[in-house]
This record gives C-alpha cells, sequence and structure tokens, in this order.
C-alpha cells in the first residue's frame, strides 16, 4: 500500500514540477501595448512620431532666454529667494562653477536632442517613402542646432554621429574640438538646407530658410565673414520674410508666425504640468517665470519676477528709440501710474532681487494664459531666428567682409521700422554701431551674452567677466564623472 | 461453535498481544482556574495518533500501547505536558499557562516548526498582543513588540499606510518586506484590509532563514495567520469594540499676531523697506491650529465566532471601523468593513481542505499631506495677523506669500475619495499521504478593486496663487485655447480612475517528517509555486461640471463643449515568477539542528540573460541546554544559532531590461500638440535582482521558567543594488520621459545587534505580572555607488532649493549634507576680521565653518559641505509591561528611538511666512544671539541648507496604556457568558523629545531618501478611548 502511494505521488509531483520547468516561457512577457525601441522604423509612421519626439527638446528654448540675458548685463536672476534658481544667480554674479542646475540642464537637454535626432539618422535607410528626405533634413536641422547651443555654451563637447551610445561606450568618449563641433554643424545644416523644402505648410516645422539663417550665424560665430554673408543673403533674398510694421506686436501670440519669424520654438497652453520637470512641459516657462510678482492689476499676469532687466539696459537706449525701449523693457511703476486705477494695482517684490523693470516681449499677460500651473504653461512661442536679426547678422558679416554698403542697407531698414534714421557710418564704427543695434533690438531674446562673448566686449560690459575663462561655462563636474573622469575642465573652473 | 470463538479470540488477543497492548484513555484538560479548555489536544506521543477535547474538556483516545504510551498534552497558550499513561484508562489534567513559550509552534514558510528547535531569527507577537493595542493596522502594533523591526507610520491621517523596515534600509528602491496572509501576498498599504483582531500569530522572519522565499526575501518576510478554530470545540462567540476621542498631542509654537508683526518689521525694515505694519499691537491674532486641528472619533467593532466539530473548523468574523482626521474630521475619514470565514475541512482520512476567504470594503478621504503645499504647511505658514475670514465672509487670501492658501478653504475645496473592494482566499489541500509524507497543493488569491475619485472646483486662493483653478475672486473659469483663436471655458474638473490589481499563487510542496532510531529527526520540504501579479487602470477627467458642485461630480455630468478637454487613461502591467524550493531539516538528539534551504526563482522581470537565480541559506542551531555537561541549573534553556544565506529583492518596474518607446515626445505642430514617440528609459539586458547575504549568530537563553533572552547579531550586506543612478547626458536619457537604465551598482551594509528580554511572574499567584522589553542598535552603513556616480542625490531643501539628502560611499543611507554652522556673526568687525571670508556676510548672519580649510566659504560647490546628521536611529527600544491583579488588569507599551534627526522642512524661506517662536530669541545686536540668526529679507545665506535646520529626533513614547476591569464570575455567568471585560486607554499617551515638530516619528513616505524631512507631517493623534470585550 504504502509503496504505491510513494509511486503515485512521486508520479504527481514530477508530472507538475517537469510542465512547469519546461514552461519557462511562463515568464515571457511581453509588455502590454507598448513598443521597443530596437526593431522600430518598419513604416514611414514610425520616422514621422520619432521627429516630434526630436522636435520636442527644443522647447528648452527658454532656458536660452534666461541664461543668454542673465548672464549678460541686460538682466539680474531675481525670483523669490537667491537660493531661488540659484544656478541662475550664480551666473548673474559671474561666480558660477561646475555644479550649476541650469547649466546642467543645458547639457542634458541638448544631448537628449542629439541622441533622439541620432536614432532617426541611424535608421534614415530602413526603408524609403515619399517624403523621407524632408524628415531626415528636419532631423539633421534638429541636430545641427542643438550642437549649436552646446559649442556656445561648453566649446568642445563629444561628438555623436548617427548613433545612440551604449553605457559602456560613454566612458571613452573624448570631448571633440570644436572646430570638429563646428564642422558637423556645418555639414549638417548644409545637408539640411539642400535637402528642405522652401516652404513647409506645417507650423513649426523647419524650411530651408531656417536652416541657412542658422548656418549664417554659425558661420558668423566663426568669424567666417564672406561665407556667413552668403547664407544669409539667400534667406533675404529669398523674398519670404519681412520686418512687420509695428515692433511691439512681435511677440504677441494672436500675430504668431507673423513674416518675421524664419524659425520659432513652438509652445502650447493646453497641457499643465509641473515645476519638477521644466522639459516635460508643452508651455513656455519664460513668460511665467518672468511675470509680474503677485501683480493683481490690468493688462499682465501674475509671475515669479525672474530675468528682470537692468536700469543699464534700460538706459541704454537713445531717446528717439522709445518704441524698443518700451516693448523690450516694461517700466513698471511707470506703467502702474499711467493706469487709470494706479493705487488698486498690486505687486510684489522678489527676494532674488528687484530693478522696478520686467522683460516686456516674454511675460504673462492676460489672455495669453495657459492652464494652471499658468506659471508653466504660456502659449507663446520663443523665436529664435528673427528676420531682424538675420539682417542685423547679415550687416555684421557684410560689413566685416567689406562690404558696407549692403551693410548699411540692412542695417537701416532694421532702424527704419521703428523711425529711427538711418546711419551712415563704415568700418569698424559701422560695426560697432551694429553691435550696438544688436542690443536694442534683440534684447530680451537670449542673444546679449553669446554676442558679447562673439565680439570680444564682455569683459568690459559685464561686471565679474573674466578673459580667459567666462567665455565658456563650466561642463557640468557630474557630467565629468559620469562620463569616465576623463574630460578636462574648461580653463579657469 | 464456542471452542472456535474461544480460539479466534485467544488468537486475537495473543495477535494483538505481540504488538501492543491497546487501550482507551480517557480524562478532563482543566485550566488552573478550574475552568474546562475545550479544543485541547491529546496526541500520542511519536505517533500522529491524536484527539481534541469536547466543550466539556474530555477526550477519549485510543493507545497503541497502555502501558508505554505518553501522551502530549497541549493548548495556545498553556504549557505542554508529557504524561506516560503507565497503564491509567483515566487521566485527568490541569494545563498550566505558559509562561516560556519555546514549545509554541511557528509558521515558517511552506511548514511549522517550534521556537525550541528553530534555527533562524524569528521575532514572534501573538494576537492578543496586537488586539490589545487597539490600533487600525496590525504593523502598527508590531512597533516596539519585536527587535530588528522598525514600523514609521508615513502619516497619522486616517489610512495612512507605515514603513515597515526589517533590519534596516538594505537599498535604494523598495526596502518594504514580504507580508504574507495566510499565505497570501499583501503588500505594506494592502494590510489596511486586514482587521487587527483577526490576527491569530504574526512571525517575522529577520535572517536568512527568510531564503525559502528567494528572490524576494531581502528584506525579511513578515507572516501572518489569521484566527482558526479547534475540533471539537464549542463555539467561542466574541464582541468587542471601542469608542475614542482623537486630538492632536503637539502644536507648534508659532508666532502670536504681535510677534508676528514686530518680527516682519524688523525683516522687512533692516533692508530699508517700508514697515508693513504701523501698529504691530495685534493681540494673539488668528491661532491657525486653533482653526485647524478638531477632536475626531474612532470607533471599532468586531464579531466573531470560532469552533469546530469532529471533522470541521470554522472562524468567522465581521467588523467595521472608522476613524475620522484629526486635520479635517470626516474629510480625512477612514471606514473599513470586514468579513472573514476560515473552514477547516477534514474531508477524509487522507484529505483535508482549508479555505479563507476574506471581504473588505474601504473608503479613504484624504487631504493634501506631507509636502509642500499641504494642509498643515500652509496652516504652518499662515499669517496671525489675517482672520480666518474676512468681514464680508470670504475665506482670507494670505496675498504676501504666493504659494500659501488659507488651510481651510483648502480643506473645504479637498475632494478626494478612495474606495477599495478586496477580497483575499485560499484553497487549500493537504493529503496526508501516510505518517511521515504530507502533500499539500494550494491556490491563493488577492482581488482588489479601487475606485478613485477626486473632484477640483473653480477656487480662487487669492491673487497669485498658483493652486487657483478661476481665472478670478468671481469664480469665472479659465479660457483655453483648443486651437488657432478658438477659446473655450474650462470649469471644475474631475478624475475618476477604476484599478483592478489581482494576483494569485499556486504552489504544491511536499513535506516529510520523521525520526529515525528515536536520535535523529529529518525533515523535508520540497515544492513549486508559482506567482502571477496584474494590474490595469482605465481613467478619465472632464471639466465643467455643474454648478461647481461636488453633488455633480463625476464624469457623465461633465458639460465641457464637445468634450474637447476631457481625458482618459490607461496602464496595464504583469508580472510572474516561477520557484521550487527545497529545505531540509536535520536533528541529532534534539541538541544539534542544522537545515539547509535552496529556492530558485525564475522572475519576468528581468531579461533572458538574468532570469534565474538560486538563493541557498544554512542554518545550525545547538541546544547547548540538552548536553550533559551543562550544569547551570538556573538556565533551563540555551541554544546558539547561526544562519548565513543569500536572498534576493525583484522589486523594480517590469521590463527595465528593454528599452522601449514610452518616452515623451511631444510637440507642437500647428498650434495643435502633437504626440511622437521617445526612448523611455534606456535598456539593460544584464539586469540582475539585489542580493543579500545575511549572517546572524544568536543565543537563546530561558532563565529558570519565566524569563526568556534572546539576542542576535548581524551582518546584512546587500550586494548589487537595483537603481538608476545618473546617467551621462550624452547617453541622451534626460529628455521628458526619459530615465536612466536600471543598473545592478552599489552596496549597502547594515550590522546590528538584538536583545530580546521577557519576564512573567508565577502565573499562580494573585498578582501576575509580565514585562518585555527590547532593543535594536544598527549601523547602517552604503559600501558602493555606481561608477562615476559620486552620490545619488535624494530630497531637497525649502522650495527650489538644494539637496539636502544622499546616497553616498562611506555613510548611511539618505544622510544628510550641509553647512556646519558655528555661531552667528556678531558684529562687522568678527566679520572682516574672520580667518575665513564668508561672501556677503552681515552680522547676525549664520557663521558657517570652512570645512576645507580654504579660508572661503564655497557655496556654490560641495566642499564646504558635510554629514549634519541621518533619519536612521542609532537605537530603537520596546518596553512594554502588564499587570493583572485580581479583576483588574494594567499594560503599557514603550517605544523609544534614539540617535536620529529630522530636517526642519516646514517654515517657508518667505519674509512673510509665520514661524516657530525660536525666531524671538533671534539676533538683534552684538552678543545678543549666537544661536538664530537675525530677521531681514535682504539677499542673505541663512537659509543655506545647514545644520541650523538639523533637530535631534531622538524621542520616548508612551503608545498605549490602558486598565481594564473584568466582571466577576458569578455576575458573568447569570448573563451566561464566560467573561465580560472593560477597559478605558490611551493612545499615543506622552511623547518625550526635544523635536520641534508635530511628531518626531516622521515615516519616509517620499522613499529611504527622504526619511527625515518633515514637511509638516501629518502627527499621529492622541486616542482616549474606552473599550468592552464579551465572549460567550
Amino acid at each position: 500500500m504504502r509503496k504505491i502511494n510513494y509511486k503515485n505521488f512521486g508520479i504527481v509531483l514530477f508530472t507538475i514540477l517537469f510542465s512547469l520547468t519546461a514552461c519557462e516561457k511562463f515568464l515571457d512577457l511581453e509588455p502590454p501595448f507598448s513598443q521597443d525601441a530596437d526593431n522600430y522604423f518598419t513604416e514611414p509612421s514610425h520616422y514621422e512620431l520619432a521627429l516630434i519626439g526630436a522636435y520636442d527638446l527644443l522647447q528648452g528654448s527658454f532656458m536660452n532666454l534666461w541664461i543668454g540675458e542673465i548672464a549678460s548685463d541686460n538682466s539680474i536672476a531675481g525670483g523669490e529667494s537667491v537660493t531661488d534658481s540659484q544656478g541662475l544667480h550664480e551666473i548673474e554674479a559671474m561666480t558660477h562653477g561646475s555644479v550649476n542646475r541650469e547649466l546642467r540642464s543645458v547639457f542634458q537637454w541638448n544631448y537628449a536632442g542629439i541622441a533622439r535626432a541620432n536614432f532617426i539618422l541611424e535608421n534614415k535607410n530602413n526603408i524609403d517613402f515619399d517624403g523621407k528626405s524632408q524628415i531626415i533634413a528636419e532631423a539633421t536641422f534638429l541636430r545641427a542646432y542643438y550642437y549649436f547651443q552646446l559649442v556656445k555654451y561648453f566649446g568642445d563637447v563629444p561628438l555623436v554621429i548617427d548613433k545612440r551610445l551604449g553605457a559602456d561606450e560613454v566612458t571613452e568618449i573624448e570631448r571633440s574640438s570644436k572646430e570638429d563641433v563646428y564642422a558637423q554643424i556645418e555639414s549638417d545644416l548644409n545637408f539640411a538646407a539642400s535637402n528642405l523644402n522652401a516652404v513647409n505648410p506645417v507650423k513649426g516645422r523647419v524650411n530651408k530658410w531656417a536652416a541657412l539663417a542658422l548656418l549664417g550665424k554659425v558661420q558668423l560665430y566663426q568669424n567666417k565673414f564672406a561665407e556667413s554673408a552668403a547664407s544669409l543673403d539667400q534667406v533675404i533674398n529669398s523674398m519670404q520674410y519681412s520686418l512687420i510694421a509695428d515692433y511691439r506686436n512681435l511677440f504677441v501670440v494672436g500675430n504668431e508666425g507673423h513674416s518675421e519669424v524664419v524659425f520659432d520654438v513652438q509652445y502650447s497652453g493646453l497641457e499643465g504640468g509641473g515645476y519638477g520637470c521644466l522639459i516635460c512641459l508643452e508651455g513656455n516657462a519664460a513668460p511665467g517665470f518672468q511675470g509680474i510678482r503677485q501683480y493683481n492689476g490690468p493688462i499682465y499676469g501674475d509671475g515669479n519676477s525672474y530675468n528682470l532687466p537692468t536700469q543699464d539696459l534700460y538706459d541704454s537706449f537713445e531717446a528717439a528709440d522709445n518704441i524698443r525701449r518700451d516693448a523690450t523693457v516694461l517700466n513698471l511703476d511707470s506703467f502702474i501710474n499711467q493706469q487709470p486705477n494706479a493705487t488698486s494695482i498690486t505687486y510684489a517684490i522678489g527676494g532674488g532681487g528687484h530693478t522696478g523693470f520686467y522683460n516686456n516681449k516674454y511675460i504673462k499677460k492676460q489672455g495669453e494664459i495657459g492652464l494652471p500651473d499658468n506659471d508653466l504653461t504660456s502659449p507663446v512661442n520663443n523665436i529664435v531666428v528673427r528676420y531682424a536679426d538675420v539682417l542685423l547678422m547679415a550687416a555684421e558679416a557684410h560689413n566685416r567682409s567689406n562690404n558696407d554698403a549692403q551693410a548699411l542697407l540692412y542695417l537701416n531698414e532694421v532702424r527704419a521700422r521703428v523711425n529711427l534714421a538711418p546711419i551712415s557710418a563704415g568700418g569698424q564704427s559701422l560695426t560697432e554701431a551694429i553691435w550696438s543695434e544688436r542690443r536694442y533690438e534683440l534684447s530680451g531674446e537670449g542673444h546679449r551674452f553669446f554676442d558679447l562673448v562673439r565680439t570680444g566686449k564682455a569683459a568690459t560690459e559685464i561686471n565679474g567677466f573674466q578673459t580667459g575663462k567666462h567665455e565658456l561655462f563650466a561642463i557640468p563636474q557630474i557630467e565629468i564623472s559620469l562620463a569616465g573622469g576623463n574630460w578636462n575642465q574648461n580653463s579657469g573652473y | 461453535m464456542m471452542k472456535n470463538l474461544i480460539l479466534f479470540a485467544s488468537i486475537l488477543f495473543i495477535g494483538s498481544n505481540l504488538f501492543a497492548q491497546e487501550g482507551t484513555v480517557t480524562g478532563k484538560i482543566k485550566g488552573q482556574d478550574g475552568l474546562s479548555i475545550p479544543g485541547a489536544s491529546v496526541v500520542e506521543k511519536g505517533t500522529t495518533n491524536g484527539v481534541a477535547t469536547d466543550i466539556d474538556g474530555n477526550y477519549t483516545i485510543k493507545v497503541s500501547n497502555i502501558k508505554t504510551a505518553i501522551l502530549q498534552f497541549s493548548y495556545l497558550g498553556y504549557a505542554t505536558q508529557n504524561i506516560a499513561v503507565a497503564g491509567r484508562e483515566k487521566i485527568d489534567i490541569t494545563l498550566a499557562e505558559a509562561t516560556t513559550d519555546i514549545d509554541e509552534v511557528v509558521v515558517v514558510g511552506y511548514g511549522t516548526s517550534t521556537k525550541k528547535t528553530l534555527t533562524g531569527a524569528t521575532s514572534q507577537v501573538g494576537g492578543e498582543d496586537v488586539e490589545k493595542l487597539n490600533v487600525a493596522r496590525v504593523d502598527q502594533a508590531l512597533q516596539g513588540q519585536v527587535s530588528g523591526v522598525a514600523i514609521n507610520t508615513n502619516s497619522g491621517s486616517p489610512g495612512g499606510a507605515s514603513s515597515i523596515r526589517i533590519r534596516g534600509l538594505s537599498t535604494f528602491g523598495d526596502n518594504d518586506p514580504l507580508i504574507l496572509v495566510d499565505g497570501v501576498v499583501y503588500d505594506s498599504e494592502g494590510l489596511n484590509a486586514l482587521n487587527p483582531s483577526d490576527i491569530a500569530s504574526v512571525n517575522v522572519l529577520k535572517d536568512a532563514s527568510a531564503g525559502i522565499y528567494g528572490v524576494r526575501a531581502a528584506n525579511g518576510v513578515i507572516i501572518i495567520e489569521t484566527k482558526k478554530g479547534a475540533l471539537n470545540s464549542a463555539p467561542r462567540v466574541e464582541f468587542s469594540g471601542y469608542y475614542g476621542v482623537q486630538n492632536t498631542a503637539r502644536r507648534l509654537d508659532l508666532l502670536n499676531a504681535t510677534e508676528y508683526a514686530v518680527i516682519k518689521n524688523e525683516a522687512l525694515g533692516s533692508s530699508g523697506k517700508p514697515l508693513p505694519f504701523n501698529n504691530t499691537a495685534l493681540g494673539e491674532g488668528t491661532d491657525w491650529q486653533d482653526e485647524i486641528f478638531q477632536s475626531a472619533m474612532i470607533q471599532n467593532y468586531n464579531f466573531s465566532v470560532l469552533g469546530g466539530n469532529k471533522s470541521s473548523t470554522y472562524s468567522a468574523g465581521v467588523s467595521y471601523f472608522t476613524q475620522d482626521g484629526i486635520v479635517g474630521g470626516d474629510k480625512s475619514n477612514f471606514e473599513r468593513y470586514n468579513a472573514r470565514l476560515n473552514l477547516g475541512n477534514q474531508l477524509n482520512e487522507k484529505f483535508k481542505l482549508n479555505s479563507v476567504i476574506l471581504y473588505t470594503n474601504e473608503e479613504r478621504r484624504a487631504l493634501p499631506e506631507n509636502g509642500i503645499g499641504s494642509v498643515l504647511y500652509n496652516t504652518i505658514n499662515a499669517f496671525p495677523n489675517e482672520p480666518v475670514r474676512t468681514a464680508d465672509g470670504r475665506y482670507s487670501y494670505l496675498e504676501e506669500v504666493t504659494d500659501i492658501i488659507n488651510p481651510l478653504a483648502q480643506i473645504e475645496n479637498s475632494e478626494n475619495l478612495s474606495s477599495t473592494n478586496k477580497i483575499v482566499g485560499k484553497e487549500e489541500l493537504i493529503y496526508k499521504i501516510n505518517d511521515n509524507f504530507t502533500f499539500t497543493n494550494r491556490v491563493n488569491y488577492n482581488y482588489a478593486a479601487v475606485d478613485f475619485k477626486s473632484f477640483s472646483p473653480l477656487v480662487w486662493y487669492g491673487p497669485g496663487k498658483a493652486q487657483n483653478t478661476a481665472l478670478n475672486a468671481n469664480l469665472d473659469p479659465t479660457q483655453v485655447e483648443i486651437a488657432d483663436s478658438v477659446f473655450i471655458e474650462r470649469g471644475a474638473g474631475v478624475f475618476e480612475s477604476r484599478s483592478t490589481f489581482v494576483d494569485v499563487t499556486a504552489e504544491s510542496y511536499l513535506n516529510y517528517e520523521r525520526i529515525f532510531n528515536e536520535d535523529h529527526s529529518v525533515k523535508g520540504t520540497f515544492g513549486v509555486s508559482v506567482f502571477k501579479r496584474y494590474g490595469e487602470q482605465l481613467n478619465g477627467s472632464a471639466f465643467n461640471i455643474p454648478g461647481n458642485s461636488v453633488d455633480f461630480a463625476d464624469i457623465s455630468a461633465n458639460l465641457a463643449p464637445g468634450g474637447f478637454l476631457n481625458n482618459t487613461g490607461s496602464f496595464e502591467y504583469e508580472e510572474r515568477l516561477l520557484s521550487t524550493f527545497f529545505r531540509g531539516e536535520y536533528g541529532y538528539k534534539g541538541k544539534y539542528l542544522a537545515s539547509l534551504i535552496v529556492r530558485r526563482d525564475g522572475s519576468s522581470k528581468f531579461g533572458p540573460n538574468n532570469r534565474f537565480g538560486t538563493f541557498p541559506t544554512i542554518s545550525a542551531a545547538w541546544l547547548i541546554s540538552e548536553e550533559e555537561f551543562f550544569k547551570l541549573k538556573k538556565i533551563t534553556f540555551a541554544k546558539l544559532r547561526a544562519s548565513y544565506g543569500i536572498s534576493g529583492n525583484d522589486q523594480i518596474q517590469n521590463f527595465a531590461y528593454r528599452a522601449q518607446l514610452d518616452g515623451e515626445g511631444v510637440y507642437v505642430f500647428n498650434d495643435v500638440i502633437v504626440q511622437g514617440v521617445a526612448i523611455g528609459r534606456a535598456s539593460n539586458p544584464d539586469l540582475r535582482w539585489e542580493s543579500t547575504r545575511q549572517f546572524n549568530l544568536g543565543l537563546d537563553l530561558v532563565v529558570g521558567d519565566n524569563f526568556n533572552i534572546t539576542t542576535n547579531y548581524f551582518i546584512k550586506n546587500t550586494k548589487d543594488l537595483l537603481f538608476q543612478p545618473e546617467v551621462s547626458a550624452v547617453l541622451g536619457t534626460n529628455g521628458p520621459g526619459g530615465q536612466s537604465p536600471i543598473v545592478n551598482a552599489g552596496d549597502v551594509s547594515n550590522k546590528g545587534i538584538e536583545l530580546e528580554l521577557a519576564y512573567y511572574s508565577d502565573r499562580q499567584k494573585e498578582l501576575k505580572y509580565s514585562v518585555s522589553f527590547n532593543t535594536t542598535y544598527l549601523r547602517n552603513e552604503v559600501l558602493k555607488t555606481p561608477e562615476g556616480v559620486e552620490f545619488i542625490p535624494g530630497a531637497a531643501f525649502g522650495v527650489g532649493g538644494g539637496v539636502a539628502t544622499r546616497f553616498e560611499e562611506g555613510y548611511a543611507i539618505g544622510y544628510f549634507h550641509g553647512f556646519e554652522t558655528d555661531g552667528v556673526f556678531q558684529s562687522q568687525e568678527e566679520i572682516e576680521n574672520a580667518a575665513v571670508k564668508q561672501e556677503g556676510a552681515k552680522p547676525g548672519d549664520l557663521r558657517f565653518v570652512d570645512q576645507n580649510g580654504d579660508g572661503v566659504i564655497s557655496f556654490n560647490d560641495d566642499s564646504d559641505r558635510k554629514e549634519i546628521g541621518s533619519a536612521i536611529p542609532d537605537f530603537t527600544f520596546g518596553f512594554n509591561v502588564s499587570l493583572e491583579y485580581k479583576n483588574f488588569d494594567f499594560s503599557m507599551n514603550v517605544f523609544s528611538a534614539v540617535g536620529q534627526e529630522i530636517i526642519r522642512n516646514y517654515e517657508r524661506q518667505q519674509p512673510f511666512a509665520n514661524q516657530l517662536d525660536y525666531v524671538i530669541d533671534r539676533w538683534v545686536g552684538t552678543g545678543t544671539s549666537n544661536e538664530n540668526p537675525r530677521v531681514t529679507d535682504e539677499a542673505n545665506r541663512n537659509g543655506e541648507f545647514s545644520d541650523y535646520f538639523v533637530e535631534n529626533g531622538s524621542f520616548m513614547r508612551i503608545k498605549n496604556m490602558q486598565i481594564g476591569y473584568t466582571l466577576p464570575e458569578n455576575l458573568t455567568k447569570k448573563i451566561k457568558s464566560n467573561s465580560i471585560r472593560f477597559y478605558v486607554a490611551v493612545n499615543n499617551l506622552l511623547t518625550v523629545t526635544k523635536y520641534r515638530g508635530f511628531d518626531p516619528e516622521i515615516g519616509s513616505a517620499g522613499g529611504p531618501l527622504a526619511a527625515g524631512v518633515d514637511y509638516g507631517f501629518y502627527p499621529q493623534a492622541r486616542t482616549v478611548m474606552g473599550g468592552f470585550n464579551f465572549k460567550f
């Protein structure tokens, strides 16, 4: 009896065990309703969808609006306290070092954009379909844009092209020289310019002229004046763009996509968000952050008092230039005093600094407010390349490649729009005039610091700027460590 | 014929005589109180022959040999007695209540053992001890009861969960132990579903003997058994309940209106701004704490019955529990209905069927808590000079600080309700193959449906408040542009979700038990286990709820034009585990015990490269007191134990080994948000489980009859920690929805000593008492971080501030990292003459210590920051006393934790936010204070994270004190009751601490790296309650 039981039992157990161990497939689960990163790009829509992902990182551009201004003589960091976005306060004071959250964001976000563009480009030969060359050209443009940000901020940076890096490869990659990075950017932009259509009917997607304008800028940053002039002239001669009549309407939501926009970053007010992940926002963080602190009054909305223009900027405008001055810098108390109910209008002063001025280009306004928390969800697009900038860059490129006549033509076109008398200088004094004009025309748009560095004026204009050090920001120390610790830090840090 | 019969009878007689002299023994079992004990067990020793006593405590058992048989009499809570029959046919026994419980049966994984023969380090808590504490959740009852187990309440709000840590934090991620209730897997959140009165026993496997659960055992295992009936026992009916009133045990010392006005005038005046208060004589002003805290009820009622007949046992119960919050009252309510049925059926000689079914309905309302923006955070920071409501009846706006809103308005506008229906069950078929083999097959399941709804009305908290959902004070809805220049209204919103969570475990195992040649006892367990867990959710949100009213808060009622703003979402997941396990135990002469456990687990969490893992454990014990040479008469029992083993932790996200397109690739084309794809988390095909190697050395002693000592020393090293360290930006994972790959990197060590002492007085005497004490010393250290990662950042300090806690080599997990202060600068002269340059310092500012000796305080790197605290206590103590005298009983439980620190992070560092009154003793001029800095709204560095914000978090708390009275028996009998007891109790009577916040016992709701960061913790209430317990 007993023996039989043993046997029976053995058979039962063995059967169960065997069927289970044979069923190691039991553990082969597939993630429900999601796709693997490998084995993608099997149909045209995949390229389109991945391209949207690559565009997404453009939305970190509000950081350029902050750093490009705060690092310069144009504005102070502001905010709730000196420890609120401490990195920006350090940049304002030129005490920034290798530990700086905002600078690290710039480093991280642009590489994320590059990785997403590379994800498409490494798979560009998988299939063929109509419209592929546009998508590939747009991805190439985006990669160039992201590398340009990196090289402007950090100089030499690692160059990853057409592939995704594995975690183990990252410790072996070196910083490529600035020259190599620029060469790659130019090559990408040339490719993009020759493959992109002249007109892209979808608002927000780049066209041939955006690529050429960015190329002209990249060339100007390398002092390749003749090449820059040639690139920018193509944009100007395309007759696709013109200055709009009223300077004050440049940054109004209702007027977006106007004739002066060569390349802008698109934002929407239709998705909420949190402070924990600014790069996840679909809204533009700049207008809300740059809004008037606890403001209760007409026209504007309340915000976080970031990136406050300086008295120096306000005073620098010539008297006749009041259109641009007032459209660029909001003199808050003077504005309030002009309102009929001035005494009932209130606002607060942030602990991070107060100048009495607010950035009037990117500022939270009633009627342009996104979903709550609306400090984070402004629908205002960030115009990265504006036609006036193209004209001024072209003017500078011509002037510095000995074509003052053409330069004056472009410069005075910009001045005429705001009813300023033409300039008739030449040579170096024309160069100086163009550089000054850039400040009056483009302040508040994130160009100033990089212009000052590029033109060698930073040390004279920015308090605390040390030549030989502050032209570049420090590579975030942690990024050096995470990449194996082999990179040299930028000089002076 | 007659002859034949006689022959036959004599053959029978001779035949039976040849083998044994069969006989029948009868008798009665009583307790020392003279009452009979039904359901006690009588077993012929060395056999499986056994019976249970009937309702009157009588038994009848046939024994194989009436001369040599030994009968073993046992009943839970009583000392087991072995009596040689020696030919007697009637044996009456009086069982003594157990004082030492070394013979107590302990449920271990896939089998049972006794305390005497266990080779691993475990701790037990009896059901009575759990019930007595009158807590909402069983884990709260474990605090201070056993060594090595740290229970921290993550929130004092009703229904709030606890964090359970066995022998310290061993990982960066999920530190929860595996919790099994009647073999069914629970998560710590799910413990809410369990009624503490239903619990029969809790056993905590602390050391490597937990390895029988393999890849899920690294954080220890808690095995909970619910109450079951006994064979042949009369129904025992029990009805119990309590009602209590809760109040906050603590209020913060905040500034009143006058003090506030003076301080704020000084702060703003110091930077040359106009003084905000012309008149500072504002009296006391509003005490926001008075407004927010309230008395709240708590009540609980249980009805249960258990018993059994000769072939089946039952235990059934229903219970109701409800608790309002001391903040928010019924807006912070937790309610639970619970029904339970445990059945045991002896189908025939060979088969037994056990069934457990538990149904729970839980409803929980919650307010925003434990964070910036929580109700208590707003309460602390609200201005005392503002009334709760203005003259025209609206809530005051607290305008001067943007992100502080009126906490009462916040409560009024918070509507969150989650409702859970849960069924947990087990069907177990035990096949007793023969005396040695038992084959168990069971299916355990857990089904929970969770409905959640939150309503967000249009609300205006004041100008500039981020929490505003309306456009203005008239509650006009915001306008949303849904396409170029197309605007629609966005009114009140509702979010609803319905989630289902299911898990099923199917297990088959064979137990073998045999004693060879009297001296060699062998036990074996071999089995397989298949586990599957899946869940899904469907959720939706809708806007424009009519009337801005919670009465219409349902998606179906929405009036959003065209439904344009409404949204839906869903998720689904599944994970599986496939396991085989073996345990072999060998004992020689009851003196030397050894055990080997091997478990092999396959987990769907890992890729094909590393799907299977094998986890071995060895342990041994030596019962020194059984040795002949052992001559210490005072010590009646001594056991030395050692164990070593490897267990795993697989608690990470599913599919972490592969890269998926689940990142966020969203952009705006033609003014419309368009969805693209992006890589989410980067892949790591070599991902594997964390492994914990644990060594334990323990000693169990019993001195005399009634003094137990248990001590353990352990080293627990966790390797291959699963976490997501930062990776180089060049990998491109820092975009929206991007994540670093999960990697195995980092080691953590926990070392500690545990001591448990328990003394029970003589049960025969009129005054009975017992005293127990336990303590744990723990040292936690991170041994390794991933390559290139100096530290993993944890919780932030303040708003937009730096990282205050870290995971870093050489320090405890989540230690605090910041500046050390050295008093306050008293004068400009002192600043100028200081050897260390502190940029921007003014008289009255905190003086920081130059750690690297370079003569400058560096604010923008780490060179002058250091370790300034840790949330992990050095020592914890538990102390429990109970007394019984005549009809009175008294008990008290004390818990204490010493050596931990807390970050005071509930003060908004803002010019107008209210503050604790220590600021009154601020620096106002040379020599006035060397502790508290000046108050100013000038730019300063006093808000940098420093030891100024770190407080001593040590505390001692009387968790429960109870006095009961049992009615005299003669009275009780008149209403046919066995026992009637009434009691009054106080939970959380007294807390001794220097900590200035609400409650020093703050958990780690934000994970191990956020432990010890106080955002305005929802404190545990002080509860005064009265209760009763009727037994029939």
